[in-house]
C-alpha cells in the first residue's frame, strides 16, 4: 500500500517526464568532464549548445519519420547534408547578397530528396530503410559530380551569424530552440502532427478514421529532407565550407538522439524536448572521451557502448510504462 | 558499337606502332581502385589521374585505363571491388587503399592472378604489391621541427588525427611523436580525430578544447587545419600556429591572417597528382622495368615565401597539386633503387 502511494507521489521518479532523463545524463557527463579536466565547464556547455543545434535539426526530421511507425527511418540524412551544403555554398559563391538564394536552393534540394525518398517508398514499394539508404548512394554520387569535392567558402556574413552570441548564448541555439517549440506545436496542436502520431500507432485505424495517411507520410519525408538540408547549409557556414563527408556522423546521431530523447522507436509517440537532452548528452560523451584522452579506436568502442546502454535503459523505461 | 571499338583498337594499335618505346604496354589495361571521392584532395587526385591516363591512352602507351571509386570509406566494399577487377582481367591495378592490412587478401589474390598491384597514398602492406608514397613519417617530424624553429621555448601541442586505421594516419602520428621526442620542450596535451575533414575537425577540436591549457601550436594531417581555426574562433581563444595541409581554403585563410596580422605557418602534404606517378610506375613495371617495391617521393610544401604563388596556382576549393610525367616516374624509380 505504501509502495503504491509512493509510486503515485508527484515526485517519484517514475512520474518524471521522460525527456528529463536525457538531460540528467547530459548533466552527469558534463560534470564528469569538467571535473576530470579541472576546468572548462562553461566552454564545454557553450560548445555543446552550438553543436547540439545541428543534431537537433536533423533529429527533428528523423523524429517525425520514426514516429510514422515501424520501419520508417531516414538514412539519407548524411548524404542530404553533404549535397545541400555543396549546393548552398556554390549558389552563395561567397557573396553576402546571395545568402538567401543559397539557403533557398539548399531547401529546394532537401525537398527534392524528401520527395524522391517518398517516391521510392510509395511507388516502388521499397521499405524506407532500403529506399533511403539507396537514395543516399545516388545523392552522394550526384554530390560528388556536382561539387567535385571543392570546399567553397561561405559568405562572411553567414559565418559571422553562425558564430554570433546573445548574452553568451549562440544565436543559432536560440533559433533552434524556437524551431523546436514550433515543431512541438506542430506535433501536438495541428491535424498533421496528430495524424503522424495516429499513423504511427495504427495506420489502418488512422486510414479508417478518414486521415490522409499517405499525404502525411509524404509531408514527413519532405520535412526530414528540408531540415537535413538546412542543417547542411548552416553547418557549412559554421565550419567554413561544405564537404561531402561532413554529414557522416549524423547517421547514427540523428537516430540516437531520437531514441535517447524518449521517442518511441516503434512509432506513435514523439518527444521534442528529449532531442535536446539527447543531443547535449551525445556531445558531452565525446567531450568526456576526448578529454580523457582515449585513442580513437577505444573512443569509438566506448561511444558505441554508451549509446547502446543508454538506449537499452531508455527502452526498458518506456516498456515498463 | 563493336565495329567502333574495333576501329578504335585498330587506331590505338597503329599509333602504338609509331611509338616503339611503348610497344610493351600498348595492349595493357590498367584499373584504378579508389575507396573515397568526397573531399577536395581525392577529387584532385581523380582529375589528375584522368588527365594523365587519358593522354596515355590517346598516345597508345596503354590500351585502356578505367577508374573505379566506391562511395564509402569501407574496407569490404573495396575488397569486393578488387575481386571484380581481378575477374575483369586487368593487367595492373592501382590502389588507394582503405586499410594497410585489411585488403591484403584481395591484393594477394590479384598478385596470384598475375596482376601488377601498385598502391599509393593509402598503401597496402602485402609484400607482392608496390608502394608509392611520400615519407609521411618525415612529414610528421618536419611539422615539429618547423615549430621548434618558431617556438624555441616550446609549448603545448594539440594533435589532430586522420582516418583511423589508415597507413597515413599511423605514419604521421609516429612521425609527430618522434619529432616531439627529439624536441622535448613540446608536449602533446590533446588529441582530436578530424578525419581530414574541416567540419569533423572543428567538432572534434571543440569537444577537447575547453579542457586544454594554452595551446602553442596544432599539428595536423591536412584538410583539418581550417576547421581547427574555426573551433578556436568559436571558443573565443587565440589562434595558435596551425600547420596546414595545402588545401586552398587553408591557404586562403593563412593569406588572410598573414595580411591582417603577419600570421606565419607551414603547410605540407602529399600532392594528389601522386596518383599519376603510381600510374606511370605501374606502366613501367608492365614494361618489364626493375622497380623497387617502395618508391618514395618528396611531399609538396608551402612556406610563407611561396604562399602567394601556391595560392594563385590552386583552384578555389581545391588543393595544391603536381602531376607527374613518365620521365619523372623513371627518375623517381632510379632515385629509389
Amino acid at each position: 500500500m505504501t509502495d503504491i502511494a509512493l509510486n503515485q507521489s508527484r515526485w517519484h521518479f517514475s512520474n518524471w517526464p521522460v525527456w528529463l532523463w536525457s538531460f540528467l545524463g547530459a548533466l552527469i557527463v558534463w560534470v564528469a568532464s569538467f571535473s576530470l579536466a579541472g576546468q572548462g565547464a562553461s566552454g564545454m556547455l557553450v560548445a555543446a549548445l552550438s553543436f547540439a543545434v545541428f543534431t537537433v535539426l536533423v533529429g527533428l526530421g528523423q523524429m517525425f519519420v520514426i514516429t510514422l511507425g515501424p520501419g520508417n527511418v531516414d538514412l539519407s540524412i548524411p548524404a542530404t547534408i553533404g549535397l545541400a551544403s555543396a549546393v548552398a555554398m556554390k549558389v552563395m559563391d561567397g557573396q553576402n547578397s546571395l545568402i538567401l538564394f543559397g539557403l533557398l536552393a539548399a531547401l529546394v534540394c532537401g525537398l527534392a530528396i524528401g520527395g524522391f525518398n517518398y517516391m521510392l517508398i510509395r511507388l516502388l514499394r521499397i521499405p524506407p530503410i532500403v529506399a533511403t539508404l539507396s537514395a543516399s548512394f545516388i545523392i552522394q554520387s550526384v554530390g560528388i559530380s556536382y561539387g567535385r569535392g571543392l570546399q567553397i567558402k561561405p559568405p562572411a556574413a553567414l559565418t559571422d551569424f553562425t558564430f554570433s552570441r546573445i548574452i553568451g548564448v549562440p544565436v543559432l541555439t536560440i533559433a533552434a530552440v524556437i524551431l523546436s517549440v514550433i515543431a512541438w506545436l506542430v506535433l501536438n496542436k495541428t491535424i498533421y502532427g496528430r495524424t503522424v502520431s495516429a499513423v504511427g500507432q495504427n495506420p489502418r485505424a488512422a486510414h479508417f478514421a478518414g486521415l490522409s495517411v499517405e499525404r502525411t507520410r509524404l509531408l514527413t519525408y519532405l520535412m526530414s529532407g528540408v531540415l537535413a538540408a538546412l542543417c547542411g547549409a548552416l553547418l557549412a557556414a559554421f565550419s567554413g565550407g561544405s564537404s561531402l563527408s561532413m554529414g557522416k556522423e549524423y547517421l547514427l546521431t540523428s537516430i540516437a538522439v531520437v531514441v535517447l530523447g524518449g521517442t518511441s522507436v516503434a512509432g506513435g509517440r514523439a518527444n521534442v524536448p528529449g532531442l535536446w537532452g539527447g543531443a547535449l548528452f551525445l556531445f558531452m560523451v565525446s567531450t568526456l572521451l576526448n578529454t580523457a584522452g582515449f585513442g580513437s579506436g577505444l573512443r569509438d568502442v566506448l561511444t558505441g557502448l554508451i549509446i547502446v546502454i543508454a538506449i537499452a535503459l531508455a527502452g526498458s523505461r518506456s516498456a515498463s510504462r | 558499337m563493336k565495329r567502333t571499338i574495333f576501329l578504335l583498337a585498330l587506331a590505338a594499335a597503329t599509333t602504338s606502332l609509331t611509338t616503339i618505346a611503348h610497344a610493351q604496354t600498348a595492349d595493357k589495361r590498367i584499373a584504378l581502385s579508389n575507396n573515397y571521392a568526397g573531399n577536395s584532395w581525392r577529387q584532385a587526385m581523380l582529375q589528375s589521374w584522368d588527365k594523365v591516363t587519358q593522354q596515355a591512352v590517346a598516345d597508345g602507351t596503354v590500351a585502356a585505363v578505367d577508374t573505379f571509386t566506391t562511395a564509402d570509406q569501407e574496407v569490404p566494399t573495396q575488397a569486393a571491388q578488387i575481386q571484380n577487377l581481378i575477374l575483369q582481367g586487368y593487367d595492373a591495378i592501382v590502389i588507394n587503399a582503405a586499410s594497410p592490412d585489411a585488403l591484403n587478401g584481395a591484393v594477394k589474390a590479384a598478385c596470384d592472378a598475375g596482376i601488377v598491384v601498385v598502391s599509393f597514398d593509402g598503401v597496402v602492406s602485402e609484400p607482392c604489391a608496390w608502394r608509392v608514397a611520400v615519407d609521411y613519417f618525415a612529414l610528421g617530424q618536419e611539422q615539429v621541427e618547423y615549430l621548434a624553429g618558431r617556438l624555441p621555448e616550446g609549448g603545448n601541442l594539440l594533435e589532430i588525427r586522420g582516418l583511423a586505421g589508415t597507413s597515413i594516419d599511423n605514419l604521421l602520428h609516429e612521425g609527430i611523436a618522434a619529432g616531439v621526442a627529439d624536441n622535448p620542450q613540446f608536449t602533446i596535451v590533446g588529441e582530436a580525430t578530424g578525419n581530414w575533414d574541416q567540419a569533423t575537425a572543428q567538432r572534434a577540436v571543440s569537444t577537447v578544447l575547453p579542457s586544454l591549457p594554452e595551446i602553442a601550436a596544432i599539428v595536423t594531417q591536412g584538410g583539418d587545419g581550417y576547421g581547427a581555426a574555426q573551433a578556436f574562433r568559436a571558443a573565443g581563444r587565440d589562434i595558435p600556429i596551425i600547420i596546414m595541409g595545402n588545401r586552398q581554403d587553408e591557404l586562403a585563410w593563412w593569406k588572410e591572417q598573414q595580411d591582417a596580422n603577419g600570421y606565419e605557418t607551414w603547410s605540407g602534404t602529399i600532392a594528389p597528382g601522386i596518383s599519376t606517378l603510381a600510374f606511370w610506375i605501374a606502366q613501367q613495371i608492365l614494361d618489364g622495368k626493375d622497380v623497387p617495391k617502395d618508391v618514395t617521393v618528396p611531399y609538396l610544401s608551402v612556406t610563407n615565401e611561396t604562399l602567394e604563388e601556391a595560392l594563385a596556382a590552386t583552384p578555389v576549393g581545391g588543393v595544391a597539386n603536381k602531376e607527374y610525367t613518365q620521365a619523372e616516374a623513371i627518375q623517381a624509380i632510379e632515385d629509389n633503387l
